[in-house]
């Protein structure tokens, strides 16, 4: 048989993508796409637009086709991820054209839990709602009203903080915040000075910071350390694409974690650390650097608080004025060698003083040590024996590590993986310490940066102005956890707390913007009580997931396709643009702004200040941005090209304009990459920039934690009364609470951590055929040696339990997870929605996790990893559950009439 | 059946594959492949423990695909002449004339055809000819967040894949056990990162 050449009909046939195949399949097949790449280009449509299937943004190229998605790609302008798109973003067709989409907005009629639905109007949805509110404000009180968010599908962080500001509640939370990435934004601001949100102001990859790795060709980094953190995993498209670019280039790794994660498979060095114990390690390598004087001396000594004396008694940083040696706020006392007294050192240096690093000096009759000196004491015991001992790692493999890092210009990605467990803020000021004293501080090649800010044009204001100081008292767990106060959020348990106990008071309406609170909330099952006392819940999601089914009212979200919004990456702006519509779904900048005018209609006078703009000005907090760029706030708005339009103004053009013309670089690539910017000098002063913390230096001895848990400064706008015991200057480590060597270890043996896959981000996706089919049920690892001392093998079926709950998951038995460890990621399940357990009870990690005391002292973090599990072998999966990829086939995409791209949602 | 001298084949990096599996599902969108079917599955190998190693374990991911047999075995057992070599060498299905016996499935060593169920045919992965008709790469080369796939005429010095080839010497490059139907298809793997085992 003869193929001469390529015809149109081979590659049709090759592809089996015939209008046949769809009409035979039914259900197998998005759309004609094939005849779209053979015929003539222009019957597509091809729209830039940026995904948010994680909270990366890549760059996409949607193709459209009478208003229907029928393909993406990756859009190789984007910096980041130059044209490749992972999995997740992939499914972003699979995730829009779900056919169980949220399509409008519903009431209950059951019984709550019972899962019975009635469609209503999204007017009788708000209206409702804001009645509601208004309601329980004028009986209870506004903080009794809380809102919550969460990190997967496509959220609009501020618009949660900002409608609760304009209401007059302190109470939002969210299960990330102080178990993900809070603790991090925290001790960088404290201890680098970094603005929240800029670019490069910690080292969290996943995060899209450490821009540096972006530009492999362009760095001279030498080493990278990632501590909790798989790029590979969280953003494959972007960090972990740099990291295959950079390690192609020769830069050599460190991974540190439990899990042999795709980095680790390729570091230099992998340590399969016990989980909880990362602060153990940190004081080991500060102790090895100071031992063998690694650290950058000089940065150290002119960039850093760590030559201050610390005054005893308040452990504050002294100050010269303090104890009568004159100078302004920036002035400290340090020990100078040369005369052989306390001086008085002015920002930023003083060349006739030669001040001591180490050792403890008189001043003011009070026996002073410096900053340093308290470093060094607190690692000595630290040695690296010792962590190895508490850490379950090789000494010499650490001594390796160590050097590795040691190698400049380097640098410490710090991940979400400590932020998890209570030793939340002592681990992120360890890896703060480590980067401030290599020196690895706006050089080229280090993580931390302070490149060229964008315009604010991307991201909603809150509003923190228009909360009362009263009622920022109110808020639950916020005077204990002072930390918290940065993002302007209340504790997840302190508000479970208080619904079951009443006190301080009860909280009674819910508004919950985010996926499956079932699923990512620490024990799970502690808020089922508290869920059944509650007066109203309202879910604003995609898609129904087991939180759902305890909603009075549900609300359809935009999918990211749907979804309209400014993306920044690098020196670039991009726009995330609706592609397309779907049913009444809306955006949730708008339902917040809808909600809020509807309760100032109703005589609520914050929310009529949020929609005045003269009171809405000057209200706006320091979310989101470089405060020095903070934009005037704005009112409310009526329509999303409303609120797009405002975003824009600065930029000098309407949103449209900006969509079709996008991207744009705010910055050439070289003015953007500005190095030492701490040592630029200040027009006005004549003097270096320095950091933007109190002493202008890097705050190593970071008494900022001191004054923060005693006043709440500088992120509440007024003080608050002193937390029960003082946050430490510096990082210290404790055992974890449910310890493997303590009594609960005889029982519970085994030590779980969690930690992400590239096919999903937190709880998202579980419902998407292509993802579900790859990775279709959660995995327990564990180590071989385990696997035979407690009976399990490969691919068994298998009950985890902790003292709070049983699940089952299934086994991989692998040498890559530390023995006496194993891991899971957080899971449920969508096909079991409509059964009693609603997809939240069969294998979700969360029904195991702890949610109560011991927490972190600073943020309240409680312990989503490093506590003590069983395992053992179960006879087969749990009732109801899929896990052979045909299962998947219903989920395919509803090929009805979804699509109306100019309709708009009538409210 | 003789070689042709053009010789298109997929070059895989597996020191830089990190498993993201982002190729499994933009096959899957290109091709349109049922959810239950994979024509490209990204498998691993290991971790075996290895002492000498700096991480003390040693694991790559290995994406498998039909490997582009300059003998393909498919071809010699298919009783229709469905599965055939295009005049470039790539060995694809023609549906229309595939009768579904999976004689194919069976000669293949490598295991990475599979059957269509609604169509009753045996299917592939094809090198994506539809977007090579149109100048493009196959969706998986094209999608790599690693930048860990070339693809090209090996036969030609100046193609992408021969290049990565070149680049990485060829003792450093791997290919799938070869029972007597020479695979196109190579793998880069450098010991460095892990010792070929597949």
């Amino acid at each position: 048989m003869k193929h001469a050449g390529l015809k149109r009909r081979d590659f049709l046939k090759a592809t089996a993508i015939g209008g046949a195949a769809v009409a035979l399949g039914g259900s197998a097949y998005v759309g004609l796409r094939r005849l779209t790449t053979a015929k003539a280009e222009s019957e597509t449509k091809v729209v830039k637009t940026n995904c948010r299937a994680c909270i990366a943004n890549c760059g996409v190229l949607a193709h459209v086709k009478d208003g229907r998605v029928v393909k993406l790609e990756g859009n190789p302008e984007y910096p980041m991820s130059r044209g490749a798109l992972c999995a997740k973003g992939l499914s972003g067709i699979q995730a829009l054209y779900h056919p169980n989409r949220n399509k409008y907005p519903m009431k209950r009629v059951g019984k709550r839990g019972e899962n019975k639905w009635k469609r209503v109007s999204w007017g009788e949805a708000l209206d409702e709602i804001a009645q509601k509110l208004m309601e329980t404000r004028a009986k209870y009180g506004a903080e009794t009203v809380f809102a919550s968010t969460g990190g997967g599908g496509n959220p609009q962080f501020p618009s949660i903080s900002r409608f609760c500001n304009a209401f007059g509640t302190p109470n939002w939370f969210e299960p990330g915040c102080a178990q993900c990435y809070l603790p991090r934004t925290v001790a960088f601001a404290l201890m680098y000075g970094a603005p929240m949100g800029g670019q490069g102001s910690d080292t969290s990859i996943a995060d899209s910071n450490c821009l540096e790795i972006y530009f492999p060709d362009d760095t001279p980094m030498k080493s990278l350390v990632l501590w909790g953190t798989a790029p590979s995993s969280n953003s494959p498209a972007g960090g972990g694409r740099a990291l295959a670019e950079l390690r192609a280039r020769g830069v050599r790794t460190v991974a540190i974690d439990p899990r042999l994660t795709a980095d680790a498979a390729k570091a230099d060095v992998w340590l399969p650390i016990r989980p909880g114990t990362d602060p153990a390690l940190m004081l080991a390598w500060v102790r090895y650097i100071i031992e063998h004087k690694l650290y950058d001396a000089e940065f150290v000594m002119k960039w850093t608080n760590l030559p201050f004396l610390v005054n005893p008694d308040d452990k504050m940083c002294l100050k010269a004025k303090d104890v009568g040696l004159g100078g302004d706020d920036r002035t400290y006392v340090v020990w100078d060698k040369k005369t052989n007294s306390a001086r008085p050192m002015p920002f930023p240096w003083d060349d006739r003083l030669d001040p001591a690093l180490e050792g403890a000096y008189t001043v003011a009759g009070k026996e002073c040590k410096t900053g340093f000196q308290h470093l060094k004491e607190r690692a000595e015991p630290f040695t690296l024996e010792k962590a190895g001992e508490i850490c379950w790692l090789e000494p010499a493999k650490i001594e390796e590590a160590i050097k590795i890092y040691a190698d400049r210009p380097s640098g410490c990605s710090l991940g979400v993986a400590t932020d998890q467990n209570p030793s939340s803020a002592q681990s992120a000021m360890g890896v703060a310490v480590l980067e401030l004293i290599m020196g690895n501080v706006e050089r080229p090649g280090s993580l931390l940066q302070r490149f060229v800010s964008p315009p604010p044009v991307a991201d909603v204001v809150d509003l923190r102005g228009l909360l009362t100081h009263e009622q920022l008292l109110k808020r639950l767990g916020a005077i204990e956890y002072k930390g918290l106060l940065q993002w302007w959020a209340a504790q997840p348990t302190a508000v479970l707390d208080a619904i079951l106990t009443g006190k301080p008071y009860k909280p009674r309406v819910w508004i919950e913007r985010s996926g499956n609170k079932m699923a990512t909330l620490g024990n799970s099952s502690a808020w089922l009580p508290a869920i059944e006392q509650l007066d109203l819940i309202v879910h604003m999601y995609m898609y129904p997931t087991s939180f759902s089914a305890y909603a009075d009212i549900l609300l359809p979200a935009t999918e990211w396709l749907e979804t309209d919004l400014p993306v920044v990456s690098a020196n670039m702006l991009f726009a995330r643009q609706a592609v397309t519509h779907t049913y009444e779904t809306m955006n949730e900048t708008l339902f917040w702004s809808k909600l809020a005018k509807r309760c100032a209609a109703l005589g609520h006078e914050g929310c009529q200040a949020a929609c005045d703009p003269e009171k809405a000005l000057g209200a706006a907090g320091p979310g989101g941005g470089d405060p020095s760029q903070k934009p005037a706030s704005f009112p409310y708005w009526d329509t999303e090209e409303e609120f797009l339009d405002i975003c824009m103004a600065k930029l000098g053009m309407t949103w449209k304009e900006f969509a079709a013309k996008a991207p744009f670089e705010f910055a050439s690539y070289g003015e953007w990459k500005q190095y030492h910017v701490y040592k630029k000098l200040d027009a006005k002063t004549g003097r270096p920039r320095g950091f933007d913390t109190p002493s202008g230096k890097c705050e190593v001895y970071a008494d900022a934690f001191v004054k923060l848990g005693r006043t709440g400064l500088p992120f509440a706008p007024a003080p608050m009364p002193p937390a029960s015991r003082d946050y430490d200057p510096l990082p210290y480590y404790e055992e974890p609470f449910e310890s493997p060597t303590g009594e609960l270890g005889k029982r519970y043996p085994l030590v779980m951590t969690n930690g992400r896959l590239p096919y999903y981000h937190h709880t998202t996706l579980r419902n998407i055929p292509w993802l579900r089919s790859i990775y279709p049920v959660p995995e327990i690892w564990i180590h071989p040696s385990d696997a035979e001392k407690y009976g399990v093998a490969h691919e068994d079926w298998t009950w985890v339990e902790s003292q709070r709950g049983k699940i089952t998951a299934r086994a991989r038995v692998t040498e890559g997870i530390a023995k006496g460890v194993v891991y899971m990621e957080r899971f449920w399940n969508p096909e079991t929605l409509d059964t009693p357990t609603h997809g939240w009870r069969e294998m979700n990690v969360n029904v195991l996790t702890k949610n109560d005391a011991p927490f972190n002292d600073v943020f309240g973090t409680y312990t989503l990893r490093a506590f003590l599990v069983k395992v053992s072998k179960a006879d087969g999966p749990p009732k109801g559950v899929w896990y052979k990829p045909a299962d998947f086939k219903p989920w395919l995409p509803d090929l009805g009439d979804a699509t109306n791209p100019t309709r708009q949602v009538e409210v | 059946m003789a070689t042709t001298k053009k010789r298109y084949a997929l070059i895989i990096d597996l020191d830089r594959c990190i498993g993201c599996c982002g190729c499994e599902v933009s096959c899957k969108q290109e091709n349109g492949v049922a959810v239950d079917v994979v024509w490209n599955k990204v498998r691993e190998e290991g971790p075996h423990v290895n002492a000498d190693a700096g991480r003390g374990v040693e694991h790559y991911f290995l994406p498998t695909v039909c490997q582009q047999c300059d003998e393909p075995q498919c071809v010699k057992v298919c009783p229709t002449g469905a599965s055939y070599v295009r005049e470039d060498g790539t060995v694809l299905v023609d549906r229309e004339i595939c009768i579904g016996c999976k004689y194919c499935m069976m000669a293949c060593p490598y295991g990475v055809r599979s059957f269509n169920r609604e169509m009753k045919v045996v299917e592939k992965c094809t090198l994506c000819v539809q977007l090579q008709a149109v100048g493009e790469p196959p969706a998986c080369v094209k999608n790599c967040v690693a930048k860990a796939r070339f693809f090209g005429d090996l036969g030609d010095k100046a193609s992408e894949a021969a290049k990565a080839l070149a680049a990485a010497g060829e003792e450093n490059a791997h290919s799938l056990p070869d029972v007597g139907n020479r695979p196109r298809t190579r793998y880069i793997l450098h010991a460095k990162t892990a010792t070929w085992r597949s």
